[in-house]
């Protein structure tokens, strides 16, 4: 009985220090900034990374003008970039117009294989720089890190991973032109588009015919046809010697691929949604396409995947298309 | 005096957990709830092309007496892959159910589907007529 009484008159002095504790108001006090050199990252693209585009990073670092000033910033990719990899040698900032201006604060950056380098000229204390990393073909369906390090003049030397990132096994290629009467003959093993005579010479790698005819009595418009396909599916279309291949497709909107439309949609296709299709009882066909509408694709040996978006479309028979494709 | 208590208290927990657990409101296999409603019939009719858009030409024509549905596509439909939508008046059910794509190409044997009513007690089979669009 005496112990509970005890556990009683302590529990309340307890409750109230707590609340006293609780309630206290903590004065604001500026952070006391790090007195070594720091640096952060971050990677500014998004959506799958395809070989022969850029990673874009953009990498702070910053030094007490106290202490030193920044002399260097390197990045190390694990696999060489492509040509045209690069770190910005400007430190940009936005006007009130709303526009970046980029200060030079180093020299062009210097590539040498996996190391892309810039050397600071200005007396400089706190920056952010862009590296952007081009894609190589030895890369793909790899995975690539990155080490980014930056040096001051007092000798201390800061760094940051990042990744790693899965390259992505798919090809894409944008905006190419296609007309009903010339350049018609759409190659997915080629990533092009042929026209008649070229057509001829390549019967093998012509996987669809692109048609626009207007009727009255029904809506044919912008069409992707496989060779193979119906004759009625193909109205007026003389088929070049050879060129007999049956592709499957499948019809498509709403699915305006970020990489291919270029809109402002965050939408990507990326590997594993060409492995998920389903091609069984797939049409040889499609027709009545608009412009943002797209058609799945398989090859006739099934060698290919692949997703043909319809960039425009023109009444005069033409359109821009352009390509994403896996090689199964 | 306490042991009686005690039993009373159980007594009473178990009135409440059957009570609870008593089953209002019918319903059927589907977990479906049945009701008392003996409308059966579809009030409208959609069909879906792959790519989510309609491949009808103009409304589908519906007969609730004949029971049967004709809708007229375009030219080119793909035909064995299509997404039908039934809207069926209140408390009915669709058999068989729609999962998925259906196969609408063979067209001398139109799909059968089963309004069944709200009271489960009336069901009638509606054949999906498809005509397609002639190309010109």
């Amino acid at each position: 009985m005496q112990r509970r009484k005890i556990y009683h008159y302590s529990f309340l002095p307890a409750a109230l220090l707590l609340l006293v504790v609780a309630c206290k108001k903590q004065e604001y006090a500026l952070p006391t900034p790090k007195d070594v050199l720091q640096n952060d990252c971050i990677k500014r693209t998004l959506g799958p990374n395809i070989v022969g585009q850029k990673i874009e990073f953009a990498y702070a670092m910053a030094i007490l003008p106290a202490k030193g000033k920044l002399v260097s910033a390197e990045v190390e990719a694990s696999i060489a970039g492509a040509p045209g990899t690069y770190m910005e040698n400007k430190s940009y900032y936005t006007d009130q117009g709303g526009v970046d201006v980029g200060i030079p604060i180093g020299d062009s950056s210097v590539t040498k294989g996996t190391n892309t380098a810039v050397t600071f000229t200005t007396d400089t204390f706190a920056t952010t720089l862009r590296y952007y990393y081009v894609i190589p073909d030895e890369a793909r369906g790899k995975t690539v890190n990155f080490t980014f390090t930056t040096k001051s003049s007092n000798g201390e030397t800061a760094s940051f991973s990042m990744g790693p990132y899965t390259i992505a096994k798919m090809d894409m290629v944008r905006n190419l032109k296609v007309s009903t009467d010339k350049m018609a003959y759409i190659s997915i093993a080629d990533m092009t588009v042929y026209d008649s005579t070229a057509a001829a010479a390549n019967p093998d790698k012509i996987d669809l015919v692109y048609v626009y005819r207007k009727f009255d009595s029904s809506a044919f418009n912008h069409a992707l046809v496989s060779p193979a396909a119906d004759t009625n599916y193909l109205p007026g279309v003389m088929l070049p010697a050879g060129v007999s291949r049956n592709s499957k497709l499948i019809k498509v909107f709403n699915l305006q691929d970020y990489n291919l439309a270029l809109l402002q949609y965050g939408i990507y296709i990326d590997d594993v949604d060409f492995q998920k299709l389903d091609f069984t009882n797939a049409p040889d066909y499609a027709i009545n396409l608009k412009a943002e509408a797209g058609a799945w694709i398989e090859t006739a040996d099934a060698k290919y995947r692949a997703y043909i978006y319809i960039n425009s479309v023109k009444s005069d028979g033409t359109a821009v298309i352009s390509i994403k494709r896996l090689a199964l | 005096m306490k042991k009686h208590i005690n039993i009373v208290l159980i007594l009473l927990v178990a009135a409440c957990t059957w009570s609870a657990c008593k089953k209002d409101f019918p319903v059927d296999e589907d977990g479906l709830l049945i009701t008392t409603r003996q409308e059966c019939y579809v009030s409208s009719f959609e069909l879906l092309g792959t790519d989510f858009v309609t491949v009808r030409v103009g409304a589908a024509v519906i007969d609730t007496t004949a029971q049967t549905i004709d809708v007229t596509v375009q030219f080119g439909t793909d035909l064995k892959n299509l997404y039908p939508q039934f809207t069926l008046a209140s408390d009915c059910k669709l058999d068989p159910k729609i999962t998925g794509k259906v196969d609408f190409s063979d067209l001398a044997h139109p799909k059968v589907y089963t309004v069944i009513s709200g009271n489960r007690q009336i069901k009638k089979p509606y054949s999906v007529n498809i005509t397609v669009q002639p190309r010109q």
